[in-house]
């Protein structure tokens, strides 16, 4: 990744702000009022020393987390790392072994009933039926909620994920794509709160990576806090708050921005009559600026070229360094 | 309740949309039946048999009422979308009604399907009481057997596991149950075990009502004990059934 003087995390800003879309209507009415109840209460997603062994394998190992409401937090690790597990675990699907959470201050287990009006649930895979159409998907799950205005719901989530057109048409003559989108839209009917998405992005297409993401802002703008299981380490930029599980452990716990700074930057000045030289400086906008005026400000300079580790290199060197520590 | 009605409801759109599924499960028993008949045609003229119409076409009702309705709630395991009903409300209880009343519905139409047939096709000239108490036994072993679908499928991670589940009840049902043996000459254990079969209880009463001059009068209990063996059933399968894994 290049940049030049702009601070990385103004960039994503206008990023990610510059194609917010308009939808956002979906989520304002209800979710704004239940978001006032549960503001400065208490945080949205707690862990405490959570465990789960399948036999004698242990696939989550004293997970520790603490997810603010309203936002966007991206669970990231390989594949196998123990995100689904730790995700099932949170929406009450799965017994752990050991240790506490708490969902909107409720226990997953004990507080089910409760608990499954605020929270939506989105499998890692499609989960859908093959044979009914998208509309009749939607309308059976949400009518597990008893929402006595069920069929506007359906039409305007529907509407939401793009699907009006096809609404009729069976699911097995959909795209990949598509099915993720009206398994989307099964998890937005009832207006939840707490949204859990295993791996919503993986096997899709760029444009549609896109879209889902302004999609998830959209909802965390209204204040619904979303729980995103990715194992693209991108994605984390796009994230409030970041968790790098590795082998049921998690490893780092930070704000893109932190573990952007814990990456190196080359400094890359070109000197008339000379070649180059290269600075290895630290990630922090400070050591940028230090560097820049010791290095770059000289009056024969003809070039100055920054170089930063990308957030993929970041995290995969820092969970290198965890695999040489363990 | 209502939420029990709202997945019977989607089962059975589910069954009219997947033609396959509902074709075969009507059109097998008829072409089972009917090759019944032609074997049976080879037969020499003293062979009765009409004593075993109608235990078959009983035989193919609940065999297949019990894997269509184990097969398809496996499949919703292994698709994510029982995890998925979990996680929006519906209780264990709810699905397992959904599905009753869902596939009750098949089975009552297979059971009129398979027992038109037999009678038509082996001329059978049984009293309109007779038929009716046949169909009502034939429904009630339906109903079982969705029942024992639902409680097998709850043992099963996936399709490939309700498999080992087919001969042992096949094999049972076709040697044990009555249904081409007299089972009071079977060893005692054999006879015990086949007590445990619902198919044994069906039989008892169709054996019965088909053997001239046979009467409900002394057997009507068997009907009971095919209403308890899906009461007992329900209740362990919203046992064995995991909200939570
Ligand atoms: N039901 C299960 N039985 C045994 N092992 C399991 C089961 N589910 C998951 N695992 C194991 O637990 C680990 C974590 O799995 P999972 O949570 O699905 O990882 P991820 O979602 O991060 O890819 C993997 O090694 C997987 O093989
Ligand atoms: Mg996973």
């Amino acid at each position: 990744m290049e940049q030049r003087f702009l601070p990385w995390f103004k960039r994503s800003y206008n990023e990610r702000t510059r194609d917010l879309s308009t939808r956002r209507h979906i989520f304002s009415a209800s979710a704004a009022v239940s978001h006032q109840e549960w503001r400065g209460c208490m945080e949205a997603i707690a862990v405490r020393a959570l465990t789960k062994s399948y036999g004698s394998f242990e696939a989550l190992k004293g997970v520790e987390m603490s997810v603010p409401q309203g936002a966007v937090y991206g669970l990231l690790g390989p594949n196998g790392a123990g995100k689904s597990t730790l995700i099932k675990a949170l929406v009450g699907a799965l017994r752990p072994s050991g240790g506490e959470m708490r969902v909107l201050g409720l226990d997953p287990l004990r507080d089910r009933s409760q608990l499954r009006r605020c929270i939506g649930y989105m499998p890692q895979s499609a989960a859908l039926y093959g044979d009914l159409s998208a509309r009749d998907n939607v309308r059976f799950f949400g009518s597990a909620h008893g929402l006595p205005d069920l069929d506007r719901r359906v039409r305007e989530v529907l509407e939401f994920t793009d699907l009006s057109d096809r609404a009729g048409d069976a699911i097995h003559t959909f795209s990949g794509g598509m099915k993720r989108r009206v398994s989307l839209a099964c998890v937005l009917v009832h207006r939840p709160r707490v949204l859990f998405l295993d791996e919503p992005t993986a096997a899709v297409d760029p444009g549609l990576r896109a879209r889902f993401w302004t999609t998830f802002r959209d909802l965390a703008d209204d204040g619904v806090t979303l729980f995103i299981s990715t194992h693209l380490m991108d994605e984390a930029l796009l994230c409030d708050e970041v968790a790098v599980l590795r082998q049921g452990r998690i490893i780092i716990h930070d704000t893109p921005k932190g573990i952007l700074e814990r990456g190196l930057t080359r400094v890359v000045v070109r000197r008339s009559g000379q070649g180059c030289e290269e600075h290895i400086i630290g990630g922090h906008p400070e050591d940028l600026a230090q560097a820049l005026r010791s290095y770059g400000l000289a009056q024969d300079v003809d070039a100055v070229e920054v170089r930063r580790d990308t957030l993929e290199t970041v995290i995969l060197s820092l969970i290198e360094r965890e695999e040489v520590r363990v | 309740m209502r939420r029990t009605l709202v997945v019977a409801t989607r089962v059975l759109r589910q069954l009219i949309r997947e033609h396959r599924l509902l074709g075969l499960s009507v059109v097998a028993p008829l072409v089972i039946v009917y090759f019944l008949k032609l074997f049976f045609d080879t037969m020499p003229p003293t062979f009765e048999t009409a004593r075993y119409a109608v235990p078959v076409a009983a035989f193919l009702v609940h065999f297949l009422a019990f894997l269509l309705c184990a097969i398809v709630l496996v499949q919703e395991r292994t698709a994510g979308t029982l995890e998925r009903m979990f996680i929006n409300g519906f209780r264990r209880t709810e699905v397992i009604g959904g599905y009753l009343v869902g596939y009750l519905a098949l089975a009552t139409l297979q059971a009129i399907v398979a027992l038109t047939e037999a009678v038509l096709l082996f001329q059978l000239n049984y009293a309109p009481g007779t038929l009716g108490v046949l169909f009502i036994v034939v429904w009630l072993l339906a109903v079982a057997s969705v029942m024992l679908g639902i409680f097998i499928s709850t043992f099963a991670r996936n399709e490939g596991q309700v498999f080992p589940f087919i001969p042992m009840i096949i094999v049972p049902s076709v040697f044990l149950s009555g249904l081409i043996l007299d089972p009071h000459r079977l060893p005692d254990w054999a006879e015990w075990l086949g007590r445990l079969l619902p198919l044994r209880y069906a039989n008892n009463v169709i054996q019965e009502m088909i053997r001239p001059g046979g009467a409900l009068g002394a057997i009507w209990p068997n009907l009971l004990v095919l209403v308890a063996y899906s009461v007992v059933l329900w209740v362990l399968a919203s046992r064995t059934l995991a909200e939570v894994e």
